[in-house]
């Protein structure tokens, strides 16, 4: 298979190289007015721009134009909200337009997955946001443009870790042990990473969020699918564009955790050393970020190109972490053979480095004493210098920044090929190969001063690298046809994917000098025995797919879609290779039928689909043997000869280990109002997930329950263990253009509400696996206490704990109950509903947009109150935590329902003010300013650092187990930020 | 119609290929194919598939929060009290001292999964290895040694076996278990699994940290000797039996003093009969140190981590022992703290009530067991030596059974029979003598000196929670502790396992 694929790249590159490049040339000046041609009022901001060129200028506040152009030229007038509108200039040289308001919104193409549609044609759940509605601001991710935009579709990136990756749920918790993320899909790319794209070179996405619409994708469509289209060039002419965006932000400390001052704590009682510090203020600062995008599209007869290069530079609001990414994107296409054969190639390069700290720092610049000085002693003593005392669990933030160093670089790169030959008419063939590729390496170093390692380990150094490939080939064949008033489009493909994940670590420890940290592992001298690690690993997985789906469109009234994909899979259990995932959906536009009035469209639609979801590894079906630690015959670790790693078991296998199944209906309308003013979607869905996929315990010991011939050693295997269910309802509305004086605003309201997933039972064959027991609150003291609980017939990520029944005299709690056997439900950190509410504004050159968006119905586990605001005998040692909720209690906390929070809150996201300079310039066909700011204000009555929904536990390494304990917010969380950015972008002529 | 042909022609061309193409198999590149693994004739590799039969032990017998925790924490030589917020842990360690352990305590379910995945693991090998007759006795016996630690801690627990093919085996009753054990080891027919008289079998030879027929001799001394515990009727004639093969092969004595069996390189002592090898690169669990050590014990040690300020033994169990009891002060760290350097420790965040004030002391006395414990109070374990720089595990090895320990059994059952034997006090006199105190007289054979003597040699060694029980003291009140349920005297049934198995019995009174 390889050889085939390295035979299409080849002829692929060979067809580029044919490729020409060619120019162009022009002159003469046309005037003119737009106006409203419903009211007759002028309308500024429109966009003018030469047919087939970049040439092009913005009607004034009066809606007046002017601009030079060549002979024969067609103008184009566009603005939001309205008809976009052609001219041909002919020997005029004033040309007035009037502009129809835009009826037409419900004519827009969508991509679907292998292909595209008229959104009139959609019959499932499916939502498009393009660039002009992303969110603005430093947005350093795609999933970030997102926030608010899309009912169902929940962005988190609880505080403001620039390092940290957004988590993303589509209508909410879709597997235990699969990807709980969409699947990422880039201008085809199944399965691509968000990393191989810079926000600013994204065009569109489109979310697919129910089992009909994502089916197509199979084994990995339960978490949903989004498609991101990025910026191209434009075949049918000659022009070229130069864009240039560029602004700088600066991040400021938006909340943070009061604590005591020095003065309140010796007040209070605790340990005087003297001094004053604000830890909090010496681990902050005011970080400043600059990034820098160039992007030149054209095309030139059957030659289309575009390039860009995006360049970030973000410094955080610690100091220690920020990020530098270079993103590189090119992409050439051209036609031939009458443009019925077109190959394309794409290439992206992303170039990441990035520097982060110990976010444990958070916790002790919280907790560590305020009297505290930073530095005592000499830079050469056993601290470095810095205040560091032999207390529990008590180390100086500041040097725990400094002491510790992380770094990580990341590669990305996206090479996709693809060729389509139109073989008869109606009848289009397709291949397509993409190499997605991943290099990272991280370096650390624990300084032979820090504490945290250990006082005497005398530093620690490590390196790892790994490298995570994908290649796909698919070929589809696409037949179009109508037959009479019959519209019909059926594609078949092909898809085959090979990916590999290896790496490669080293640790060391005991150094004498701090200098050469990662980079010179070979000056630690010890390199056996804890705190040290020399190990690689390999594995590959092959997943071999054919799909196939018809779309029918009768008078464009009837609507009928049905997919098929079955999907085999290398990872699965011998006996369970292949799975089937059909999916079927059908509408109809009930205004084709009926005069409805004021209701302009109304289609009605219904969907069926099944997907699934990977086991997350690919060699859980097998009964390998792995490394188990090094035995020693004669006990003696002076004689080496006699030393060897000995094999055990890897894991307990389950042969049997099949995808997870989602089964979903979804029923809705899509509207139109007032000539489609007014347009949005009603969607209801509900999923049933089977099959979940999950590691469960098993009776330690006892033979396998999967059949394989072996006994239990890691009493822990993945199986296909239960079911979840859940619903949901979703709604959307925009209006378009409301018109008051001259300003034209243009509201968009979205919101979910979600029936929360419900676990409807575990059960693997004779075992019983009835409850979950996941996240404690940690050391000290609450290392046992597990508060997360997953039953069946319970929503998932209940929390339990005793209920909080008030303070006696002595400030000691009464609670319900002390024994674990009787706690209850105290709350659950998965929301009830999300809503974003986005405005746009537009007045003459100016234009306002903000974002605000909430969550309500979740709770969040609040453990800086959970650990350190009572007045026990350890505020003594640690500063306490002051919130308005803090009670007095003189007993050593413990977790019951008094520190669980309703976290439901509003927040202005994203508030941006615009500017478009009026230009005749002949070099610039536009100039904005802008200048916005995000995460303004948050209205809530939780007490923690940020309200935000917590789908993850931050502090729990194991991800699926960290994805079933949502609600609690960590002692390590990042301080949120709030941030302005000024940005100016333009566009060359 | 010719292009509609060729369409077709195209699509059937597309699905015939691919509906061929079902994905391979799973390629193995980082790990070691069944087939290989089981297949192999490498001396070496076989010798290590052995090895793992003990390399499953090394972990949490001598760590935190398993069974040796439960044992020490249970009983009244251990006590790890709660100083405010640190070391509330869901109020486990409270619950356990007092007897009022739940089905859902972590070191309950951890004690259990300890053991049964050793046996997971025999079983394995077993199955492959099995037709190896010494080698399979040496497997069968050590499982019956694990399964001698499941009666006793669980009492009622499943009999796994190479040869179960339940995949949700059920409960056993103790009485049936302590047959499996008695069998595995000399040979008999036990519900159908002949085993043969492996006890005959096993290798005489004295060996490190490996079952031969020594080893299994103290696991039947100690099956006999708590017979009536486990299943009702007393055999303590087969326990002194048992305990005089291993007196009586002349392959194990007294080391000379005490310490010698619990310092670093203790793997020479010869007293030791089987132990579990700890090494602090290889094999890593014991972590002592960190256990019982204050915080600023890191610094007498050197020790490269902070401890944990946990373990402590109880005033009366400390005061159990003369003065002059050589295993006193190798047994315990108590008083003054300093710095490897000699330097006074001071704990500046000492509680404003505590007598001793900043300077670092260990004092046997505990002021209260929740919830706010002196942070410097209770005498700590300190019976293994600390290696100057120690790292989180330890390097010494931790003895399961110790020669001792079987002289003493052996006079214990000798005094059971005649109260008056005279070669039951020559013996627990041989071990009072090495540590220094004096010999009893034939009136201080009671049961009272017997069990004190037993407690004070063999703490924190696990042993004496079952000591406790077979002298009918275990359900005491003492400090801080009132008397309990002889229900107690069994641990619950992990509740993890009741759930994934079904077929399991909770133990009475749970």
């Amino acid at each position: 298979m390889t050889k085939l694929y390295l035979r299409i790249r080849s002829c692929l590159l060979l067809l580029l190289m044919v490729f020409t490049v060619s120019a162009m040339a022009q002159s003469r000046t046309v005037t003119g007015k737009v106006t409203d041609s419903g009211d007759g009022s002028p309308i500024p901001g429109v966009n003018v721009l030469e047919k087939g060129t970049s040439n092009g200028t913005v009607t004034d506040a009066d809606g007046n134009y002017s601009i030079s152009v060549g002979s024969n030229a067609v103008l184009v007038f566009s603005f939001v909200g309205y008809t976009s509108q052609e001219a041909t200039v002919g020997s005029q040289s004033t040309l007035d337009i009037g502009l129809q308001p835009d009826v037409t919104a419900l004519s827009e193409v969508v991509v679907v997955g292998y292909g595209t549609q008229e959104k009139k044609e959609i019959t499932s759940a499916v939502a498009s946001v393009s660039a002009e509605n992303f969110n603005r601001g430093n947005q350093t991710t795609a999933a970030g443009l997102l926030v608010g935009k899309v009912p169902g579709l929940s962005v988190t990136r609880p505080g403001g870790d620039p390092n940290q990756a957004p988590t993303l749920r589509l209508r909410g918790i879709t597997t235990f042990g699969g990807n709980a993320e969409p699947l990422i899909v880039i201008n085809g790319v199944v399965g691509a990473s968000l990393e191989n794209v810079d926000p600013n070179d994204i065009a569109s996405m489109d979310i697919l969020k129910d089992g009909s619409a994502a089916a197509i994708y199979g084994a990995r469509g339960s978490g949903g699918v989004i498609l991101i289209t990025t910026k191209s060039g434009k075949g049918g002419g000659s022009y070229t564009n130069i864009n240039y965006n560029g602004f700088v932000t600066m991040d400021q400390v938006a909340n943070r955790i009061d604590v005591l001052s020095a003065s309140e704590y010796v007040a209070r009682g605790g340990t005087n050393f003297g001094s004053s510090t604000d830890w909090f203020n010496e681990l902050t600062q005011t970080g400043y970020s600059h990034t820098n995008n160039i992007s030149v599209d054209g095309a030139n007869n059957n030659l289309t190109y575009s390039a860009a290069v995006n360049y970030r530079d973000n410094q955080g609001i610690v100091k220690g972490v920020n990020f530098q990414r270079l993103n590189t994107r090119l992409e050439v296409g051209n036609s031939f053979i009458d443009g019925k054969l077109r190959a394309k190639i794409s290439l992206a390069y992303n170039d990441r480095d990035q520097e982060s700290i110990n976010l444990g720092a958070f916790r002790y610049a919280t907790i560590y004493n305020p009297t505290a000085p930073i530095f005592e002693g000499t830079p050469d003593d056993q601290n470095g210098g810095y205040f560091q005392r032999d207390l529990f669990d008590f180390y100086n933030p500041v040097a725990l920044a400094n002491q510790q160093q992380f770094v990580g670089e990341r590669k990305n790169s996206l090479a996709n090929y693809r060729l389509e030959y139109d073989l008869i008419d109606n009848l289009t063939l397709a291949v397509n190969y993409a190499v997605d590729r991943e290099d990272g390496l991280n370096g650390g170093y624990w300084s032979t001063k820090d504490r945290i390692v250990g006082f005497g380990a005398k530093g620690q150094a490590r390196r790892d690298t790994y490298s995570n490939r994908s290649r796909l080939f698919e070929a589809t064949a696409r037949y179009d046809r109508r037959f009479g008033d019959l519209n019909t489009e059926i594609l078949v493909g092909f898809g085959d994917q090979l990916r590999s994940f290896e790496g490669f670590a080293a640790q060391v420890r005991q150094f004498l000098y701090d200098g050469p940290g990662f980079n010179g592992l070979d000056f630690g001298a010890i390199r056996q025995g804890p705190g040290t690690e020399v190990s690689s690993y390999y594995n590959e997985d092959v997943l071999r797919s054919v799909f196939a789906r018809a779309n029918f469109n009768y008078k464009n009234t009837y609507f009928l879609s049905a997919t098929v994909r079955s999907e085999s899979f290398s990872g699965f259990g011998k006996d369970e290779k292949t799975g089937i995932f059909p999916a079927v959906s059908g509408g109809v536009q009930i205004t084709e039928l009926v005069d409805l009035g004021v209701v302009s469209s109304l289609k009605f639609r219904a969907s069926y689909g099944v997907t699934g979801n990977l086991p997350p590894f690919s060699n859980l079906a097998l009964a390998n043997y792995g490394p188990a630690g090094i035995v020693d015959f004669d006990g003696n670790p002076l004689t080496s000869s006699d030393q060897f790693v000995r094999i055990q078991l890897a894991r307990d296998p389950n042969p049997g280990l099949k995808w997870e199944e989602k089964t979903e209906i979804n029923v809705g309308f899509d509207y139109g109002l007032f000539d489609n003013k007014l347009t949005g979607s009603i969607e209801y869905y509900t999923r049933n997930i089977d099959d979940l996929l999950y590691g469960v315990n098993l009776p330690s010991g006892a033979p396998n329950p999967f059949g394989a011939d072996v006994n239990n050693i890691a009493n822990f295997a993945w199986a296909n263990i239960g079911s979840i269910s859940s619903a949901g309802f979703e709604f959307s509305a925009t209006y378009n253009g409301l018109k008051f004086g001259g300003i034209t605003y243009t509201p968009s309201f979205n919101f979910t509400i979600y029936d929360k997933a419900v676990i409807e039972s575990f059960k693997v064959g004779d075992l019983g696996l009835s409850e979950l027991r996941l996240a404690t609150p940690g050391a000290p003291g609450q290392n046992n206490n597990e508060i997360i609980r997953n039953l069946p017939g319970q929503t998932l990520g209940n929390m339990y704990g005793p209920v909080f029944q008030g303070i006696d005299e002595n400030g000691r709690y009464k609670l319900s109950t002390t024994n674990p056997d009787e706690f209850e439900v105290v709350g659950n950190g998965l929301p009830e509903g999300e809503f974003g509410f986005t405005n746009d504004f537009r007045f003459k050159n100016w234009d306002v947009n903000f974002l605000l968006r909430g969550a309500w119905g979740h709770d969040l586990y609040n453990s800086y109150r959970g650990f350190y605001e009572n007045r026990d005998a350890a505020s003594k040692t640690w500063n306490s935590v002051v919130t308005d909720k803090t009670p007095f209690i003189t007993q050593s906390p413990t977790f019951s329902s008094l520190y669980v929070e309703d976290a439901s809150f509003i927040r202005l996201d994203n508030f941006t003010v615009g500017y478009n300079l009026p230009t005749k310039s002949n070099v610039f066909s536009s100039v904005r300013f802008y200048l916005t700011g995000q995460n303004l204000f948050t209205i809530t009555n939780y007490t923690g650092i940020d309200p935000e929904v917590r789908y993850t536990d931050s502090e729990n390494n194991d991800r699926f187990q960290a994805g079933l304990a949502p609600g609690l917010e960590r002692r390590n969380t990042y301080a949120t930020v709030r941030s302005f950015t000024l940005g100016l972008s333009f566009k060359i002529k | 119609m010719n292009k509609m042909n060729r369409f077709f022609l195209v699509l059937a061309v597309l699905i015939g290929s691919v509906t061929a193409c079902e994905a391979p198999d799973q390629e193995v590149f980082d790990e070691v194919p069944s087939d290989d693994a089981l297949g192999t004739t490498n001396p070496d590799a076989l010798a290590a598939f052995a090895a793992s039969a003990y390399r499953q032990l090394v972990g949490n017998w001598g760590g935190h929060n398993s069974l040796w925790s439960l044992h020490e924490v249970a009983s009244d030589e251990m006590v790890i009290a709660r100083k405010g917020a640190d070391w509330d842990d869901g109020g486990q360690w409270i619950r356990v001292h007092r007897h009022e352990y739940l089905p859902s305590e972590p070191a309950v379910g951890n004690g259990w999964g300890y053991c049964f995945t050793a046996i997971g693991n025999i079983n394995n090998l077993l199955k492959t290895f099995g037709s190896n007759a010494l080698l399979r006795s040496e497997l069968e016996v050590t499982r019956a040694m694990i399964y001698l630690w499941l009666v006793d801690a669980y009492g009622n627990v499943p009999v796994i076996t190479e040869k179960t093919t339940d995949t949700t085996p059920p409960t056993v009753a103790r009485a049936q278990v302590y047959d499996f054990i008695e069998k595995s080891i000399v040979g008999g027919n036990f519900g159908g699994t002949v085993f043969a008289n492996n006890l005959a079998n096993l290798s005489a030879q004295k060996t490190y940290a490996t079952m031969n027929r020594w080893v299994a001799n103290v696991v039947l001394a100690k099956l006999y000797l708590n017979a009536q515990v486990y299943k009702g009727t007393q055999e303590w004639q087969k326990a002194a039996d048992a305990c005089q093969v291993v007196i009586g092969s002349g392959l194990y004595s007294l080391a000379p003093t005490f310490k010698d069996n619990f310092v670093t390189n203790n793997a020479g002592s010869p007293e030791n009969i089987f132990v579990i090898n700890y090494d602090e690169n290889n094999a890593e669990g014991f972590n002592l140190p960190q256990m019982t050590g204050h915080y600023l014990t890191q610094q007498t040690f050197n020790l490269t981590d902070q401890p944990w300020n946990g373990y402590a033994s109880l005033e009366a169990f400390y005061n159990s022992f003369e003065t002059a009891d050589a295993r006193r002060g190798a047994s315990f760290l108590v008083g003054p703290q300093f710095s490897s350097g000699g330097v006074r420790l001071k704990d500046i965040s000492a509680e404003a009530g505590d007598p001793d004030g900043e300077d670092l002391t260990f004092t046997p006395s505990i002021n209260m067991l929740e919830p706010n414990s002196f942070r410097q109070a209770g005498a700590r374990v300190g019976k293994w030596e600390f290696r100057l720089g120690a790292r989180t595990s330890l390097s010494n090895d931790f003895p399961i059974y110790r020669y001792a320990d079987v002289l003493l059994m052996r006079a214990e059952a000798l005094w059971r029979i005649n109260p008056a034997s005279a070669e039951a006090l020559t013996l627990v006199n041989q071990v009072r003598g090495r540590a220094g105190v004096a010999a009893f007289l034939a009136a201080q054979m009671t049961a009272d000196n017997l069990l004190a003597e037993r407690g004070r040699e063999m703490f924190a060694e696990g042993h004496r929670r079952s000591d406790l029980i077979r002298f009918g003291k275990y359900n005491d009140a003492w400090w801080e502790k009132t008397a309990s349920l002889p229900t107690r005297n069994l641990f619950p049934i992990p509740q993890g396992q009741i759930l994934v198995n079904p077929d399991l019995v909770q133990n009475p009174g749970y």
